[in-house]
């Protein structure tokens, strides 16, 4: 059986985690799991910055939302920070809907995002 | 919750469908759903918004009220015509009260995890019902021309 595709991608990027998630859709159990875990297993270094963004997401639901709050109270309470970016105006609509754009810090591109970390040294 | 219409329209029967209970089967059951709307016309707003509250109904259905059980199944039923599509998603779980759900955006709730699916299929379908029981939820939404994503 082919091993499933990774569903999201993590580079390092001047310090900051950047994180790129590698399907349009994130739907399937094993695909909303691995985001979680993937993401997660970044706040086991305290102090992490993370930038996570959605370039080519064009569809999630709120099991995925509920994942990203989990990510954003771990890394916060290990002294680190998850901030979004390349945000579909489809998908901005959902976070806006439910106020989580007042929970997240979103930038309009990545590179903004990691530059949004400058001056903040990683724990 | 009222049955059903009676199908006099045979252009455009309602479908019904019993899923499994798992995640994978709601992009399989989506599929047929959003050719539909794409061979009606209804635009990228409309196919984003239905998508959506189609997924977020049966996430529920199989997460909250089937509790991930796969010996129970999620009966799904829905109609597509020109003028608007109506879904209806039954579980066989112990039902639930909609309106004991917390408000998801209040501060001392926006960090939980939950509670954000009914929300966002009351923000982006026309109606939203529930039986008494809360064990099915049947959703309407119209095809305007002008407005097709969430409700304010």
């Amino acid at each position: 059986m082919p091993e499933e595709p990774e569903v999201v991608q993590v580079t390092d990027c001047d310090g900051v985690k950047l994180v790129r998630v590698m399907t349009a859709s994130i739907l399937r159990e094993d695909e909303v799991e691995s985001f979680g875990q993937g993401l997660l297993a970044l706040a086991e270094v305290p102090g992490r910055r993370v930038v996570l963004s959605f370039l080519g997401v064009q569809h999630l639901t709120s099991l995925v939302l509920g994942k990203l709050i989990h990510v954003h109270k771990r890394l916060a309470e290990s002294g680190g920070e998850l901030r979004l970016a390349d945000i579909d105006p489809h998908i901005f609509e959902v976070f806006a809907i439910t106020h989580l754009d007042r929970l997240f810090r979103i930038y309009e591109r990545e590179d903004e995002a990691i530059a949004s970390f400058a001056g903040k040294a990683e724990a | 919750v009222p049955p059903r219409s009676p199908d006099t329209d045979s252009a455009y029967p309602w479908i019904e469908k019993v899923l499994p209970t798992r995640l994978e089967a709601i992009r399989d059951a989506e599929g047929d759903v959003m050719d539909r709307l794409e061979r009606l016309g209804y635009d990228e707003d409309h196919q984003f918004a239905i998508r959506l509250a189609f997924e977020e109904a049966l996430v529920n259905a199989m997460k909250h009220g089937n509790g991930m059980d796969p010996s129970r199944k999620v009966t799904l039923a829905y109609r597509v015509s020109p003028e608007c599509i109506q879904i209806h998603v039954r579980d066989e779980g112990t039902g639930f009260d909609p309106c004991c759900v917390p408000d998801p955006t209040t501060d001392e709730n926006l960090q939980r995890p939950c509670g954000r699916g009914i929300m966002l299929m009351r923000s982006y379908m026309d109606t939203v019902r529930y039986d008494c029981r809360g064990k099915e939820v049947q959703m309407v939404k119209f095809r305007r021309p002008d407005v097709g994503g969430a409700t304010p």
